[in-house]
């Protein structure tokens, strides 16, 4: 039978680096994808940076993919992994064609979307964000004659810019109403409070909308209060703070959607709605770590507001409490993904160290490596959330708290 | 906005959701258990995020570290010819 050095789950960003980087290393890896293309969610992304450049994630990824394979790096794609088994010191990673036993197991999953349930969000017409991305920037389809967008967020404005490029016209865009599970996604101060932070990481236009109220609270207050009727436009989209989405309509597929004019603390205002007609509605609930698989391993797990959500717990080594796994990109929390590369090269190299008769010469490599995912943390241009920094930390801390815990075990089994 | 279906492959909405939690004043494992919410064919995929969230707003406990919801493998839809049923066997 044969044993990897290290299976890789998931062929984004994360993956394919931590794959570069183990297969420089001479170690025997197998990169698993369940959809039919390497990339990861790279394929979707097309947006203009701060100072003007393209960021065109279809060229990345062929980058990475094409290092790969000149590396000789066994890729598998459409095969989805279900299951990671513990047997002494292996792993069996199990899909649905075979398994594979290996030592070690690089978790690069990437993110989820979180839904945001609205009435009628069960007609043909409504999707997530994402699926209009990949729709439109990977297959080329249309998604439609006219759309609304639902939720204010850096993910939705950087979506709406690849569909105007695409020529697809999008009517506005707007908050979810205020309900049990939209929670501060419907409050207009905390969206206008999160825009505020984020928007100078964000792609060209939305800055100069997010820019447009400071960071003062009192500036933030009057913008809500006397914040434009039509909205305030990014490439002739009105984007509308101050309305929302009440609720789907249509008897076969979406025909249109109920506004309703929300308060600044997104209360809706009576009698205030307003018919319009679009035939697709996408949704954005913003991003969460996919860790189904760090679950199903046994990985600890720390809730994190600034990382999207429950992010397995591991130190800047990529390193999780369980020798031998190891988690790399979105699922370490929401970042952009030039992060996620990066956050990739720390975790091949981590396992490279480890499987190395040097261990010394790969450990600079990965001292450069951890401070490389720093800057370019620090350089971002995209940013889901305010105070990633500090989320990190508190993960770190987690981590070697763990640690300490498991050599206190250690000792007093040794002491009795 | 009671009767918008929060899970997809089982049907169950959020007025059902609300009302199982409250009367049976339950953990998020129980309102799965007791609704089949997130036990459908994609394995809550697109709704757990959305059960969770009912969950502690009915509970008005923040989230904890633990997972609200156990996640339980095969993580993806499978066959049990796949699981290793019988037409595998040798
Ligand atoms: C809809 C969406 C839009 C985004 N848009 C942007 C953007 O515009 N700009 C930006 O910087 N970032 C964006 N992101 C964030 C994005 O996650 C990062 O940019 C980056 O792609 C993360 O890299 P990754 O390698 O961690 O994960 P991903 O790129 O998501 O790759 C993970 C891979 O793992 C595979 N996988 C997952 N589970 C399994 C399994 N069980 N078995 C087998 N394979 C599996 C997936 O098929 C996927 O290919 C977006 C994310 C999403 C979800």
């Amino acid at each position: 039978m044969q044993v990897y050095d290290a299976v890789i789950i998931g062929a984004g960003p994360a993956g394919l680096a931590a794959a570069i980087q183990c297969r420089e290393n001479n170690l025997n890896v197998v990169v698993l994808d369940e959809y039919p293309k390497a990339g990861g969610r790279l394929l979707g992304q097309l947006y203009q940076e701060p100072d003007g450049t393209w960021w065109n994630g279809i060229e990345e990824s062929k980058a990475l993919e094409t290092k790969a394979e000149q590396l000789d790096t066994d890729i598998r794609l459409g095969v989805s992994v279900h299951h990671i088994e513990t047997l002494d010191n292996q792993f069996v990673v199990h899909t649905k064609k075979e398994n594979f036993t290996t030592k070690n197991v690089i978790i690069a999953t990437g993110a989820a979307e979180s839904p945001v349930p609205v009435p009628g969000w069960t007609l043909p017409g409504v999707m997530s964000i994402g699926a209009a991305q990949v729709m439109t920037n990977v297959h080329r389809v249309k998604v439609g004659e006219k759309g609304i967008i639902v939720g204010i967020n850096v993910l939705s404005a950087a979506i709406a810019q690849e569909l105007h490029l695409a020529g697809i016209e999008l009517h506005s865009m707007v908050l979810p109403a205020k309900h049990i599970i939209s929670g501060e996604q419907a409050n207009p101060r905390k969206v206008i409070d999160d825009l505020s932070r984020v928007a100078h990481l964000a792609p060209s236009k939305f800055i100069q909308f997010g820019s447009k109220f400071a960071k003062y609270k009192w500036a933030q207050n009057l913008a809500l209060q006397f914040y434009p009727k039509n909205g305030i436009k990014m490439w002739e989209m009105p984007i509308h703070l101050r309305k929302a989405i009440k609720q789907i309509n249509g008897t076969e597929k979406v025909e249109s959607v109920t506004l309703v004019d929300v308060t600044a603390d997104g209360e809706i205002v009576e009698h205030s709605e307003e018919e319009v007609q679009v035939d697709f509605v996408c949704i954005a609930g913003g991003l969460y770590p996919l860790a189904e698989l760090a679950a199903v391993v046994g990985c600890p797990f720390q809730y994190s507001e600034e990382l999207g959500g429950h992010v397995p717990i591991h130190n800047e080594r990529m390193e999780t409490p369980i020798p031998g796994i190891y988690v790399a990109g979105n699922i370490t929390g929401i970042e952009s993904a030039k992060v996620a590369r990066e956050q990739g090269i720390v975790a091949g190299l981590s396992i490279a160290k480890k499987e190395s008769d040097s261990p010394d010469i790969i450990e600079e490599k990965l001292q450069t490596a951890i401070e490389n995912v720093k800057a370019t943390r620090k350089a971002a241009t995209i940013q889901f959330h305010p105070n990633i920094p500090e989320g990190r930390a508190n993960v770190s801390a987690a981590f070697s708290k763990i640690i300490d815990e498991q050599k206190t075990e250690t000792t007093k089994e040794k002491i009795s | 906005m009671k009767d918008t279906i929060i899970c997809r492959c089982e049907e169950v909405t959020l007025g059902e959701l609300e009302e199982l939690a409250k009367k049976h004043h339950s953990s998020a494992r129980e309102l799965k258990l007791l609704s089949r919410a997130g036990m459908g064919f994609c394995g809550g995929r697109t709704c757990r995020q959305a059960v969770d969230r009912v969950l502690t707003s009915i509970t008005k406990k923040d989230p904890t570290d633990a997972l609200p919801l156990k996640v339980a493998p095969p993580v993806r839809p499978m066959s049990l010819v796949d699981l290793g049923g019988a037409a595998k066997d040798e």
